[in-house]
């Protein structure tokens, strides 16, 4: 068996079913987009849940007017409190900035400070789990305290809620990566039909199974490559689309999140993992076959 | 070459295709299978080629015991022989060279020795001058012959043809048939089942005759051959 012999022989069962192949090709990118998508959401809320440097457990929003200074002191004398951190108006912007550059130019545009300072509240690890809750009610009271809000609760649902996603993302792809195997499967089925009379000269002449069952293992795992590219490609065009969608209206909270595509390793396995659904799909349907007669 | 003791080939309990079948088929030798349609020619041939296994008895084919040839070895050992059928086997979407080479690809022959082997074995069934046509294009004397210059392309030590003129008339008939005996005599054992009395009469050569199933022990050719020969007597 030489591989001029395979690649034409597996481009020939291409051409033979040509819908069929269009379809199972189509199946396969189906299969893969959706949870390609499920990935690219899960990655970017993720980015911004990953985004602070340390877990911060309360937020304190400062009266422009107070010294942040005083009030920060007062929260540090807390014996539960590791780190405190003031935020002026102008490190929250120039943080934003960093973190979202496509959208931190349109702030500058603003007359004013966009973001009021606040103080960053780090606690203990030994600190108990309602720490959070009771040094946010106390600072409430405190003068120059305009606001205070405990983040631990926030924290834990947005990582729970993307976990969620990249669960969902996951059972979707996989029930969608079994569906695009059977596809495969039928495809190599319908093309072994086609092909029946060829199998049965090659059997007579001394063909192995190998040799017979190579074309379709190849042209199978093709299909399954080019649905996973196609997926890829068309994940890229959505990513794409809802940047230029959002740079003409920028919306409040996609606006915040939808930032960057999927990392080229998680990108790559898109059609690594195609080309294996569509492997497998191939030894489903040839595995039923009779392999000496 | 071909050695069968006391086969047996039943398709289930009622149905007997072979019953104790015995013969010897030497090397080089020329030889008819013939008798009445469902004889069990075909599955004798089947047996010969192992698409099929017997349900008892041995059959040695240049000395492999073939009822035990486990199932990755039965390609290799098909590679030995040639098999010509009567609906020819070739594939319609390519050149009769194109077919010839295909087969030899498959085996991971190199594509010059493709190319030389696909080209001898037709000029020795002299197509070379159709190596382009497809098989829909040439006639029926031609596909035949092309499909045996598929079985002889891998220069096979034995020919096995199963009604190769049963879609042929007289005359192409016994052009296949010299072309049987030219690759004969350069050595190759012939073994050639059909129920054509007349070509088998014209050829000569040693003839098995079956019958349900059983080999008989008469020459079906020379019993033909005799009753022509008979007087006519008005009554």
């Amino acid at each position: 068996m030489n591989s001029r012999y395979l690649f034409g022989e597996a481009w020939a069962i291409a051409k033979s079913g040509p819908r069929h192949t269009a379809i199972a090709v189509a199946l396969i990118a189906l299969a893969f987009y959706v949870p390609g998508l499920f990935a690219l959401v899960a990655r970017n809320l993720g980015r911004l849940a990953g985004s602070a440097r340390q877990p911060v457990a309360a937020i304190l929003t400062i009266d422009p007017a107070a010294d942040a200074r005083a009030v920060a002191d007062r929260v540090a004398q807390d014996p539960r409190v590791a780190r405190v951190t003031i935020v002026p108006s102008a490190a929250a912007l120039e943080r934003f900035r960093r973190a979202y550059p496509d959208l931190g130019g349109a702030l500058s545009d603003l007359g004013e400070a966009p973001f009021p300072p606040t103080i960053e509240v780090m606690l203990r690890p030994t600190a108990p789990v309602r720490a959070s809750q009771e040094l946010v009610a106390a600072a409430r009271t405190w003068p120059g305290v305009d606001s205070a809000e405990s983040e631990e609760e926030f924290a834990k649902k947005f990582a729970d809620g993307v976990r969620l996603l990249r669960g969902a993302g996951l059972f979707l792809g996989g029930l969608l990566a079994f569906a695009a195997v059977l596809s495969v499967a039928s495809a190599v089925r319908l093309a072994l039909d086609l092909h029946r009379d060829e199998i049965d000269i090659m059997r007579r002449m001394g063909a192995t199974e190998a040799a017979i069952r190579a074309p379709f293992w190849l042209h199978a795992s093709f299909e399954g490559l080019a649905g996973g590219a196609f997926a890829l490609l068309l994940l890229y065009a959505t990513y794409r689309g809802a940047l230029y969608a959002l740079s003409r209206e920028t919306h409040p909270v996609l606006s915040l999140f939808w930032v960057g595509f999927l990392d080229l390793p998680t990108a790559l396995l898109l059609p690594a993992v195609g080309a294996v659904a569509g492997f497998a799909g191939s030894l489903l349907s040839l595995g039923k076959t009779r392999s000496t007669a | 070459m071909i050695q069968v003791f006391r086969l047996c080939k039943d398709y289930g309990p009622f149905r007997h295709a072979l019953s104790d079948v015995s013969f010897n088929v030497a090397r080089g030798e020329f030889v008819f299978l013939t008798g009445p349609s469902g004889a069990g020619k075909s599955t004798l041939l089947k047996l010969l080629f192992r698409e099929e296994l017997p349900s008892s008895g041995q059959i040695l084919v240049n000395g492999r015991n073939i009822a035990v040839l486990p199932d990755s070895q039965v390609p290799y050992f098909r590679r030995t022989l040639g098999v010509v059928f009567q609906d020819f086997k070739l594939i319609a979407r390519k050149t009769i060279f194109e077919n010839l080479s295909f087969v030899q690809s498959v085996l991971g022959l190199s594509h010059a020795e493709q190319k030389r082997r696909a080209y001898q074995a037709l000029k020795r069934v002299g197509l070379h001058h159709r190596m382009n046509s497809h098989p829909g294009e040439l006639s029926g004397g031609e596909q035949q012959r092309a499909a045996i210059a598929l079985a002889i392309v891998n220069e096979p030590v034995l020919l096995l043809a199963d009604e190769p003129t049963g879609n042929l008339d007289p005359v192409l008939s016994e052009e296949i048939m010299k072309l049987f005996a030219e690759i004969n005599i350069r050595g190759t054992t012939v073994f050639v089942a059909t129920h054509d009395i007349e070509l088998i009469r014209r050829m000569g050569k040693r003839v098995l005759t079956i019958e349900k199933g059983q080999l008989r022990d008469r020459d079906l050719a020379r019993e033909v051959m005799l009753a022509r020969e008979a007087p006519f007597l008005p009554g």
